[in-house]
């Protein structure tokens, strides 16, 4: 029987494989979506729980659960706080870590890489919320356009179009930022997010 | 969307750095998930409200928690304490109120006990109360076979079992009960360990983490 099947079925086991296989790219993308390491913890972990509560959706035959997966992690950090009341009593037996985030640190002890970050996240910032989650899933999360419409619930030709958007902002913001003079502008403009960031090492 | 497509957008926002969860903490969070999808089938809040409703185990440890019957009629007690045939003691929490009574009960019935209720959205200073606490091991699987709590408790209501006999003399059991309510169900959860020396008292404080018990990771 497939994983798709076994999972449907309410296969624990086949669900713990699931969780393995799509841990790191569920966290990655509620990081990249939400900027805060805690609240993509809080994504990645009720994202499961609704994976594993919406089970019965899944279709036995079908290719990678990927698209299903981020489409779910998609709508939760998009309905966080929606989705944490559904799962309240849950939550509140997680445990909450003291996490280390060796990305923080890495990003903390590297100025330049520092700012880079906080450039990055203000320019995503500008993009509209539906902008930014094709953004995430096509480009960072490597979805082609079919499976990011199945991922979200849209049209392909939806993608499409809210992609060319999401590109044309972008790139006229590259533009503007070439012209005054590249990432060392950003600095005096970001300053309180660099030190927030160096901040969290402590 | 072809190759250079991606690449000529990846570059307009280059995320280089991969966020990843560190390994134990992965690991911790994968533990959690996979504790709460085998509760039993149907979450509380999809059924209407009733009695006996039981939660399974946890994996994480000696917190544990109850769904209990959400209509309290005048009269309902806060809590119900009664002594089984074996020994063992079943706890019933209705409301989350006037913690000393239920520690003066559980004296009573010769249990060296702590007792502190814990609101949402608080927990106890410091965590650990204690610096001797038995260890999550020692805790759940002790020599003679006889932990302190009782988990799965198989009590016929929601409830909590806890065995006198677990605590021997000079120790004290310390017991920490939430009682949450999301509107149609209520459920109480318990945190329960011995401790070998002085406990220190429950200050309650404002938390965003789990409310029972030390944080993850206190014992190792």
């Amino acid at each position: 029987m497939s994983l798709r099947a076994r999972i449907r079925d309410g296969d624990a086991e086949a669900f713990g494989a699931l969780f393995e296989e799509m841990e790191r790219p569920v966290f990655s993308h509620a990081f990249r979506l939400t900027g805060d390491w805690s609240a993509a913890e809080d994504v990645l972990s009720l994202t499961f729980l609704e994976a594993w509560r919406l089970r019965h959706r899944i279709d036995a035959d079908g290719g990678s659960l990927r698209p299903w997966v981020l489409g779910i992690a998609t709508n939760v950090a998009r309905n966080l706080r929606r989705a944490s009341r559904r799962y309240h009593d849950a939550l509140a037996r997680m445990p909450r870590g003291h996490p280390v985030p060796d990305f923080s640190d890495e990003i903390a002890g590297r100025i330049d890489a520092a700012e880079k970050l906080a450039a990055i996240r203000q320019a995503f910032g500008s993009l509209r919320r539906e902008e930014q989650e094709v953004f995430a899933l096509c480009v960072w999360s490597g979805l082609d356009h079919a499976e990011a419409a199945e991922a979200l619930g849209v049209a392909v030709g939806t993608v499409r179009s809210r992609l060319s958007r999401a590109r044309r902002k972008l790139e006229k913001l590259a533009a503007e930022r070439q012209q005054a003079g590249g990432w060392r502008q950003v600095k005096g403009d970001h300053d309180s997010v660099v030190r927030s960031v160096r901040e969290a090492k402590r | 969307m072809n190759k250079g497509e991606r690449e000529a957008l990846a570059g307009l926002l280059p995320f280089e750095a991969e966020p990843r969860l560190p390994d134990g903490r992965r690991r911790l969070l994968k533990e959690f998930v996979m504790s709460e999808i085998r509760r039993p089938a149907g979450h509380p809040r999809r059924r209407p409200p009733r009695p006996a409703l039981l939660a399974s185990a946890l994996a994480l440890g000696v917190a544990a928690a109850v769904s209990v019957p959400v209509l309290l009629g005048s009269g309902t007690p806060a809590y119900a304490v009664s002594r089984n045939p074996d020994g063992t003691l079943t706890i019933t929490i209705n409301q989350a109120k006037d913690p000393e009574p239920l520690e003066a009960t559980l004296r009573s019935m010769g249990v060296n006990a702590v007792v502190d209720y814990i609101p949402s959205g608080k927990r106890c200073s410091p965590q650990p109360r204690s610096t001797s606490f038995l260890s999550r091991k020692e805790s759940e699987h002790p020599a003679d076979g006889r932990p302190f709590l009782i988990w799965p408790p198989n009590t016929d209501e929601p409830a909590f079992r806890i065995d006198p006999a677990a605590v021997k003399p000079g120790q004290t059991a310390v017991l920490e009960f939430s009682v949450s309510d999301d509107g149609i169900g209520k459920t109480a959860g318990i945190w329960a360990n011995i401790s070998n020396g002085p406990v220190a008292p429950c200050t309650l404080v404002d938390s965003d983490e789990a409310p029972l018990g030390p944080p993850a990771g206190w014992d190792d």
